[in-house]
């Protein structure tokens, strides 16, 4: 590519301090944004030129935001560049345009000094002395920073003394610590990443064995059982239980800080009801509620509704549904089965019937048991919430 | 004219089951591993209804979705998913999809549930009511559009019905409506969980990925 491409100026989207028009422009010039920042600066210190221009060239470029690879000019074209703008700037200052001679050169100075320390744009020819990636902060770096800065600060105490006595303070002490940090600011960043890396990557390693000991204990164990087994049923059923067990466990639905909720606990009674009879439950959940006595009795209720919809239904599948509100909490136990006659059933299935309805009525609660023949059974369990 | 399904899921395994569950009912005229395939092809074939995965690299079916939705805005997206993480599943809803089922669905539920994506009905599966009803739950958030924001109590009503493990045709009887009803009030709370500015809906997701 020669240096006479078209020049279209945008905006930086990433890498940027203020709107990524400096950003933009030096990908433009293909040269280092710290210079372009360096010369926004510089400008600013005549007449606030440098923020005038920041703010047309905002505007020109509003809607143009685009993030460009860039490949740097050559050392002479950027050299180029830079004695222009110098000679641009030495233009303004013979034409008597410098509002304060010293205040200018001091920005330049400053600005340009610091941009010098800072650009990691370009690898070559200094990148032993700039890049922020060197093995060890470089004498010649920490003697330019050091000399730039303290004769900024130096230049400033002495001649823009009284422009600025209230601050001078303040600023030897952010310009002196400003040109430390750019001269160790490196190697300190490096040392500190380094820690970082390796205190993430202990963690990572920890996470993975844990991991590792988790599926070895449940999913491969699991995986031996259906191997080994010939019947379809119960391999669906292993299938079923790992996979419950297995989500439970990467979702973190498992107690939180030693409470149990009653969304677990039901969860898990009718994983064990899938298990011992071999009918997949759905289990759905609106809301939660710590377990106390009540819910106890709630959950131990909708299991033996579970068990009695498993065992005397016929159906292949059934429902669990579980909603509460600030009021009530209610279960409902749900099969497609053949159903019952409420008022004509044997007297195994009245005896569990009405071992549900005691027991959810000791704790407060109401049963309802609806079902025709043909038609399916609901267990319906309400539940008064207790507030504590 | 039979209907054009489309299938993406990363899952060649799954893929394979579920394309031979449908063959015979639909016409498969195709499917992708991957999004960026998914997206070109289904823009190419512009099918009648989409399975698609939730979980996939490079932004999942949410981004099958996005891709798709400006320029076939005809094409109907069923999400089929292990996940029964809630922040995904509305996640695909208000991307777009008609509806979520589980992959544990029974072969014959998932026909059904592409013919009434295909008829523009939204399939709401149990798990999928719950957490619609887990969403809407509470207060009213003082948001500028309540209606959107609340499900009235005869949407509760079909939501609980359906979490119940009811068919579309069972939920009808109990209430004693018709099921084109029945479809409306499923197609109204679709509407609102695609809709809705409740904050709430977002801060019930965040919320659900804690608990």
């Amino acid at each position: 590519m020669s240096g006479l491409r078209s020049f279209e100026f945008k905006r930086r989207e990433t890498d940027r301090i203020i709107a990524g028009v400096a950003g933009g422009l030096a990908d433009s010039l293909r040269v280092g944004d710290a210079y372009v920042r360096a010369a926004f600066l510089t400008l600013l210190s005549i007449w606030g030129i440098g923020g005038l221009l920041y703010l047309a060239m905002w505007l020109i470029a509003f809607d143009k935001i685009e993030d460009e690879e860039v490949v740097p000019v050559s050392s002479s074209q950027a050299l180029g560049l830079a004695t222009a703008f110098a000679g641009v700037l030495f233009l303004l200052g013979a034409f008597g345009w410098w509002p304060n001679p010293i205040l200018v050169v001091t920005a330049a100075a400053l600005s340009f000094g610091t941009a010098a320390l800072t650009d990691s744009s370009r690898p070559a020819p200094l990148a032993g002395l700039f890049d922020p990636n060197v093995e060890k902060p470089s004498r010649m770096r920490i003697l330019i920073g050091v000399v730039l800065l303290i004769g900024g600060l130096s230049l400033l105490n002495i001649r823009v003394g009284g422009l600025f006595e209230f601050s001078t303070v303040f600023l030897a002490v952010g310009l002196t610590g400003l040109g430390v940090a750019v001269a160790f600011g490196p190697w300190v960043r490096r040392l500190v990443g380094d820690l970082a890396t390796e205190r993430n990557e202990r963690i990572r390693q920890e996470e993975r064995a844990e991991v590792a000991a988790h599926l070895h204990d449940s999913v491969l164990q699991t995986l031996a059982l259906i191997q080994r087994s010939d019947d379809p049923s119960r391999m669906a059923m292993l299938a079923r239980h790992q996979e419950t067990e297995l989500r439970d466990w990467l979702h973190g639905t498992a107690p939180l800080d030693g409470i149990d909720l009653v969304s677990t606990a039901l969860k898990g009674a009718a994983a064990r009801v899938e298990e011992d009879h071999q009918v997949p439950i759905d289990v759905v959940t609106v809301g939660d509620h710590a377990v106390d006595e009540h819910t106890k009795a709630l959950v131990g209720a909708a299991s033996e509704a579970m068990v009695n919809a498993a065992k005397h239904s016929g159906a292949d599948r059934m429902s669990l549904f579980f909603e509460t509100d600030e009021d009530e909490m209610t279960v409902f136990v749900t099969d497609q089965g053949i159903g019952f006659d409420p008022s004509a059933v044997d007297t195994d299935r009245r005896g569990i019937a009405n071992s549900i309805r005691s027991r959810v009525e000791k704790a407060g609660g109401t049963v309802e048991i609806a079902s025709e023949a043909g038609e399916g059974t609901e267990v319906v369990l309400r539940m008064p919430v207790v507030k504590s | 004219m039979s209907v054009k399904v489309y299938l993406v899921d990363d899952h060649r395994l799954f893929l394979s089951g579920v394309k031979a569950e449908l063959a015979e009912e639909f016409r498969i005229v195709g499917s992708a591993y991957d999004v960026d395939t998914a997206i070109a092809e289904i823009r190419g074939l512009n099918p009648d209804v989409v399975l698609v995965d939730v979980h996939m690299p490079d932004g999942g079916g949410v981004a099958v979705i996005e891709g798709v939705v400006a320029t076939n805005p005809d094409v109907k997206f069923l999400a089929l998913s292990v996940s029964d993480q809630a922040e995904d599943v509305i996640a695909m809803i208000r991307a777009g999809a008609r509806g979520y089922v589980t992959k544990t669905i029974e072969p014959p539920e998932l026909v059904k549930a592409v013919r009434r994506i295909d008829a523009g009905d939204a399939v709401f599966s149990p798990r999928l009511a719950g957490f619609v009803l887990d969403a809407f739950a509470g207060a009213i958030p003082s948001d500028d559009d309540p209606e959107l924001d609340q499900l009235t109590p005869r949407e509760k009503d079909v939501l609980r019905l359906i979490a119940r493990g009811y068919a579309y045709k069972q939920v009808a009887r109990k209430l004693s409506i018709s099921i084109k009803t029945v479809e409306t009030h499923v197609s109204n709370v679709l509407r609102k969980l695609q809709l809705s500015n409740r904050h709430e809906l977002a801060r019930w997701a965040s919320k659900r990925r804690i608990v």
